[in-house]
């Protein structure tokens, strides 16, 4: 998942870059108002994560436009103000949650898996698929009742599959929700992920079509 | 005697006494110059009498057969006589008098010209070189009567005239005193916090002053409370945003540190950083509840406010069970402020309630809120001392009750009711808060 924070603190941004890449997730880290804009410009985000006190102006009207423009990637304003009027106002604005400040970063962690699970049009947080039973929530697999540990980076790529179930997926598009754009990536990156999940899960768990891309495997 | 305080009271005794002053004094001058002026004519009219009488007499005398017998004139018809007139010879004899004249009241002459006693005024004449005498008498009652009437006559009109006069000032100052009325009662049946200047078109120019000074500090009490308002909220925003960095630093060295006694020590710090977020969250809350915007102009629906906390409070534990009504329930309690009030009791009830007991959160139709928890019976004492209001300076780090003490801040400014019971209502033991939202007040 490529998440777009947009946070002004520097120490906070910086922990909560840390706490997404250790979740496996890729992230691009915006102080301001404006640069957000140019990112949200030249990239597809699955998460923006946004603070309402930025220096150049408040979060909401910024999120009212993003709506406007018809873009629905789902938000979780990170705040400061608690009151329950900031808050309702921010749900109304179009955010899909609301954390006040100072929270857990497991929580954060928590909150931006049920999102993109909800948008992925599978709130249920546990999935069957053939001999595997994967929790979305706990973000744990087990193959034929034992747990297989996986990666952060297999995971978020196990999950960028199970997310969109039926769509091919090109090599491109994975690497643009999985790497930030300060990544460097190896050319064979995502083939190395794709082999050491087929590994653990199985053969047939990932299809490949040849010359197009990856796409999840018909249990 | 106290002096009347109302302005009607005050202007109408002043005014009545001024008058009857007035008119008494006016009176008084008026009875003494007629009375003068009396004087002169019934002195003249004496005067003319006694010459008009006197030839007329001697006539009369002279003609006679016999000297020296007196004689009284017969009344004509009865009537009312105030002159009294008496003839008399040089010896002193009688020789004529009015058919009222008693001898008495004359005086033997004694020279020409006025003379007083003391019940009558008299003239005296003479004729024929001194032989015949005439001596004219008007009762001084007469005269005396003459002015009390006159001034009478001029007082009672004293009598219609003063309560008239009151009744008419009355009347003026209730309709003139009508804009200030009016501007009394818009300023006591305002809302709590309805700081706007009060409208003051119609009211009589010698109040503007009050009124513009009454504005003035309307704003300036506004204005501290605003600043008070903003500072409660910017100090929340200024202190969240570094303890959430420190926060989030430190949980990320939890998870970087390879070392167990680091590890022990981020974990240390965070459990600090976290009680430091409490206490300081609280302190602002109640700062919140003293100074803060308590009420709204327009009423609204409480219930999503206590969905979502509820919602955030539980966060899927499923420990408290919700109760709340199909309709809206509507109160001008400031949504932030019964945010702020539920979360508190809702908190206090999972705190102190019995482990993995279920709370119950109701919101009835009619505006009542209670939370209600197992749990055991809190003494009597320790409910009196949740129940008193949070005093600052007491000590607070503990935390304990201070959520009970910002509920009671708020409930106090919405002029609420909270009320602590343990027993629970209907059980042997446990804890509840009751507390009534304020109806919203249309003004």
């Amino acid at each position: 998942m490529r998440v777009l924070l947009i946070e002004d603190d520097r120490m906070l941004g910086a922990a909560v870059c840390d706490q997404i890449v250790a979740d496996g997730h890729s992230v691009d880290w915006s102080t301001r108002l404006d640069s957000a804009g140019e990112y949200l410009a030249v990239a597809a985000y699955d998460l923006i994560l946004l603070d309402l006190m930025l220096p150049d102006g408040r979060g909401q009207p910024f999120l009212r436009k993003l709506r406007e423009r018809g873009d629905a990637t789902p938000v979780i304003i990170l705040t400061a103000l608690d009151q329950i009027s900031d808050r309702i106002e921010g749900l109304n604005a179009g955010a899909d949650d609301y954390m006040v400040k100072p929270f857990d970063l497991s929580e954060l962690s928590a909150r931006l898996n049920a999102v993109a699970r909800r948008y992925s049009g599978n709130p249920n947080p546990l999935i069957t698929r053939g001999d595997l039973e994967i929790d979305l929530a706990a973000r744990s697999v087990r193959r034929m009742g034992r747990p297989v540990p996986l990666t952060a980076r297999e995971w978020v790529l196990l999950e960028a599959f199970l997310q969109r179930p039926e769509q091919l997926l090109s090599k491109a598009q994975i690497e643009e929700r999985l790497y930030s754009f300060e990544t460097e990536i190896e050319s064979n990156t995502i083939e190395v992920h794709v082999s050491r999940l087929r590994k653990k899960l199985g053969r047939d768990t990932i299809e490949t079509v040849r010359g197009l891309g990856y796409r999840l495997g018909t249990a | 005697m106290k002096k009347p305080t109302s302005l009607q009271a005050r202007l109408a005794l002043a005014i009545g006494f001024g008058i009857s002053v007035l008119w008494i004094a006016t009176a008084l001058v008026t009875t003494t110059i007629l009375r003068h002026d009396m004087n002169k004519v019934f002195d003249s009219t004496l005067e003319e009498t006694a010459q008009r009488i006197l030839p007329l007499a001697a006539l009369d005398i002279i003609n006679r057969d016999e000297e020296g017998i007196g004689q009284r004139i017969a009344t004509l018809r009865p009537h009312e006589e105030f002159f009294t007139y008496l003839v008399r010879d040089d010896q002193g004899r009688v020789l004529l008098r009015s058919h009222k004249a008693k001898d008495a009241d004359f005086p033997p002459f004694n020279g020409m010209g006025f003379r007083q006693t003391a019940t009558h005024r008299l003239y005296y004449d003479v004729a024929l070189r001194g032989t015949i005498t005439i001596a004219v008498a008007e009762p001084l009652s007469h005269r005396t009567e003459m002015a009390r009437e006159t001034l009478m006559a001029l007082m009672l009109p004293l009598l219609f005239v003063v309560p008239v006069a009151l009744l008419g000032i009355l009347v003026v100052l209730h309709r003139g005193l009508r804009p200030i009325r009016r501007y009394s009662f818009a300023l006591s049946t305002r809302g709590a916090d309805d700081l706007t200047a009060v409208a003051n078109d119609e009211l009589p120019s010698e109040m503007t002053p009050i009124v513009q000074a009454i504005n003035q500090l309307l704003e300036r009490l506004r204005r501290s409370l605003e600043a008070e308002r903003s500072f409660a909220a910017n100090a929340a925003h200024e202190l969240r945003t570094p303890v959430a960095a420190a926060l989030a630093q430190t949980q990320r060295l939890i998870v970087e540190a390879d070392d167990p006694a680091t590890k022990q020590r981020a974990t240390d710090i965070e459990t600090a950083l976290k009680r430091l977020n409490r206490l300081s969250e609280k302190l602002l809350q109640l700062a919140r509840a003293e100074g803060g915007r308590l009420r709204t102009a327009i009423a609204m629906d409480v219930r999503p406010v206590l969905r979502m906390i509820v919602a955030d409070l539980d966060a899927g534990r499923g420990r408290i069970t919700l109760e709340i009504p199909a309709a809206p329930v509507l109160s001008d309690i400031d949504p932030d402020a019964f945010a702020v009030l539920s979360r508190n009791l809702i908190e206090n009830a999972l705190k102190h309630g019995a482990d993995k007991t279920p709370v119950r959160v109701i919101l009835t139709d009619g505006g009542l809120f209670r939370v209600v928890n197992d749990g055991p019976l809190v003494p009597a004492d320790e409910l009196e001392r949740f129940s008193a209001r949070f005093e600052r300076g007491q000590t607070i780090s503990s935390g304990s009750g201070l959520g009970l003490a910002i509920a009671r801040a708020i409930a106090d400014g919405v002029q609420g009711t909270l009320v602590l019971h343990s027993p629970a209502v209907g059980l042997a033991d446990g804890f509840e808060a009751v507390f009534q939202l304020p109806k919203s007040h249309d003004v």
